[in-house]
């Protein structure tokens, strides 16, 4: 099923038929010893690459089902195809990237790290993100960076409704059109050291370069109840 | 959590779709093996219309079966007739219109029901996972150009063949759906349509989006326009599909709440709850895309250029 390089700097697993639990810890033994790992066949399959806690690099050549590098601590997972949701949920550290689309809830509550989506993210992206960074080359869906708190996402394209719903803090960046903003979001123009920043970062996983972006944060109105905003409290919950 | 899936083929010639679909069920029963069922598609009408009924499970079977072909024989020439456990497929050459066609039929019974009608479409469906839909109807061996398919997880109604999916669209021809999700607005528009006469046959919320379509069609919106309408006339979670004659679409509620994955190739475009499934049917091929919210698409096998997204 596996077959090792005569340098033992790569190793190949076949995905096709065998258990989840199984390619899982494979690819943790292969990574243990420092070894580069590629995984055929994926199939869209759920939980692979999960709990990934030792650097090293994993790629999965084709898409790959829910929570794909999630729970992470300073892996890099590639996938080669398409997520479905959660793709790299509550990661620590590491990186992970998706060649084509993600599913829901990309990058849920990460807490370091990036994650990459070179394609379009459906809905709540970076919902309750808690540090690390989203980068997203094409369109985020409904509701993106909702209940955020820390950290930043970046779409280069444009932005779904409800962006930045009833976030605490942190920061999104948008360089295309806003459908709609959240409860308590607010749009400024985005510095230069925010665009030069920005810009950095998408050169950094060789995606195009970014249009000029707008910054939204949270506008602290939720952080406490104010009984004369009841109404924006209405609408919020 | 149940299990949806859809495929259009772009060729001319027909594909096994119902291996196709067959093989995306199978892969989504994870998601609930309850019961499953699937709308096969031809490309062109046949002579007749094939008509689905369900028979009722209790009584002589046979019994039922003549009393229902005689009532047919009022509003039409019945051909071959064939059983499918509890399932009846009578092929009729007739005029007639679906309203009078259901009547005939269910006319004195409240357990006999017609499921399906059509030139193009056959529905069948079962209790029971996937696996026996190849068992007990020979689903592997149609080729056509299109399909729609169900597996589900019963959470709020019966297990019975009466709850099972695909809905057909009642009254309109060779239209059906399969939802996944749950309409909260369900008890509400049932009775909206029961004060304006239409007839339920479950105690499953999925229904209502069949009666909603047909209603829809009926009064003149096209299929595109009829989902465009559902994003903000059904209340809940859903991701739901329908197939016409020519066509198949999906909708997905404001809030994005089911899952929905859709691959287009050169040749076909598949739809599924889980990419595995269509992965599992069709291979490597295509960019699977998640859709956001409020969002409706139709693609129709006439499509010469790319379709038009609906969203808003």
């Amino acid at each position: 099923m596996s077959s090792v390089s005569a340098a033992r700097a790569s190793v190949e697993i076949d995905a096709s038929e065998r258990p989840v639990r199984e390619i899982n810890g494979a690819i943790r033994t292969a990574l243990a010893e420092g070894t580069t790992v590629a995984v055929r066949s994926p199939g869209a399959r759920h939980n692979l690459g999960v709990a990934l806690l030792t650097p090293g690099t994993v790629t999965f050549g084709g898409s790959v089902g829910y929570y794909c590098g999630g729970m992470g601590d300073g892996a890099t997972v590639r996938i080669d195809g398409s997520a479905g949701w959660g793709v790299g949920e509550g990661m620590l550290s590491g990186t992970v990237i998706v060649d084509g689309n993600a599913g829901n809830s990309a990058a849920a509550s990460i807490r370091g790290g990036t994650v990459v989506i070179r394609g379009d993210c459906a809905a709540r992206a970076g919902i309750s993100m808690k540090g690390g960074r989203l980068l997203i080359a094409g369109d985020a869906g409904y509701m993106t960076g909702f209940m955020m708190q820390k950290g930043f996402i970046a779409i280069a394209g444009n932005a779904g409704d409800a962006l930045a719903d009833s976030m605490y803090e942190g920061t999104i960046y948008v360089a295309g059109e806003i459908a709609s903003l959240g409860n308590d979001a607010v749009v400024e123009a985005a510095t230069e050291e925010d665009q030069a920043m920005l810009e950095a970062a998408f050169a950094e996983f060789d995606l195009p370069r970014p249009g000029a972006f707008r910054r939204i944060t949270a506008g602290r109105k939720l952080w406490n109840f104010e009984t004369h905003e009841l109404e924006t409290w209405r609408a919020a919950l | 959590m149940c299990g949806i899936a859809g495929y259009l083929s772009k060729r001319d010639a027909p594909e096994p779709v119902g291996r196709i679909m067959l093989d995306m069920l199978t892969s989504l029963a994870r998601r609930g093996p309850d019961s499953a069922g699937m709308a096969l598609f031809r490309s062109e009408p046949a002579h007749r219309d094939a008509c689905w009924i369900r028979l009722p499970e209790t009584g002589d079977a046979e019994a039922h079966a003549q009393r229902i072909l005689a009532g047919l024989a009022t509003v039409g020439k019945v051909g071959e007739v064939q059983r499918h456990h509890g399932l009846l497929r009578v092929e009729l050459a007739t005029v007639a219109e679906p309203g009078a066609i259901r009547a005939a039929v269910e006319r004195g019974s409240d357990e006999v029901e017609v499921v399906s009608l059509g030139k193009q479409m056959e529905l069948v469906k079962q209790v029971g996972h996937p696996d026996g839909l190849a068992a007990n109807i020979d689903v592997d061996g149609f080729r056509g150009s299109h399909a729609i398919g169900h597996t589900r997880l019963s959470t709020e109604s019966r297990v019975d063949l009466t709850h099972s999916q695909p809905f057909w669209a009642r009254g309109i021809a060779d239209v059906a759906t399969v939802h996944n999700g749950h309409i909260t607005n369900y008890h509400k528009l049932r009775r909206h349509y029961e004060q304006r006469g239409v007839r339920f046959f479950s105690e499953n919320d999925s229904e209502i989006i069949g009666v909603y379509i047909a209603d829809k069609l009926d009064g003149g919106l096209s299929l595109e326009g009829a989902l465009e309408a559902s994003l903000d006339e059904l209340d809940g979670s859903f991701s739901y599909l329908v197939a016409s004659g020519d066509a198949i679409g999906f909708a997905r509620d404001p809030f994005a709440l089911k899952p929905l994955i859709t691959v287009e190739t050169d040749d076909y475009v598949a739809i599924a709850n889980e990419e595995i499934a269509i992965r599992a049917a069709l291979g490597g091929a295509g960019i699977a895309h998640e859709p956001s919210g409020h969002v409706s698409r139709v693609w129709r096998r006439t499509d010469s250029a790319a379709p038009v997204a609906v969203a808003s």
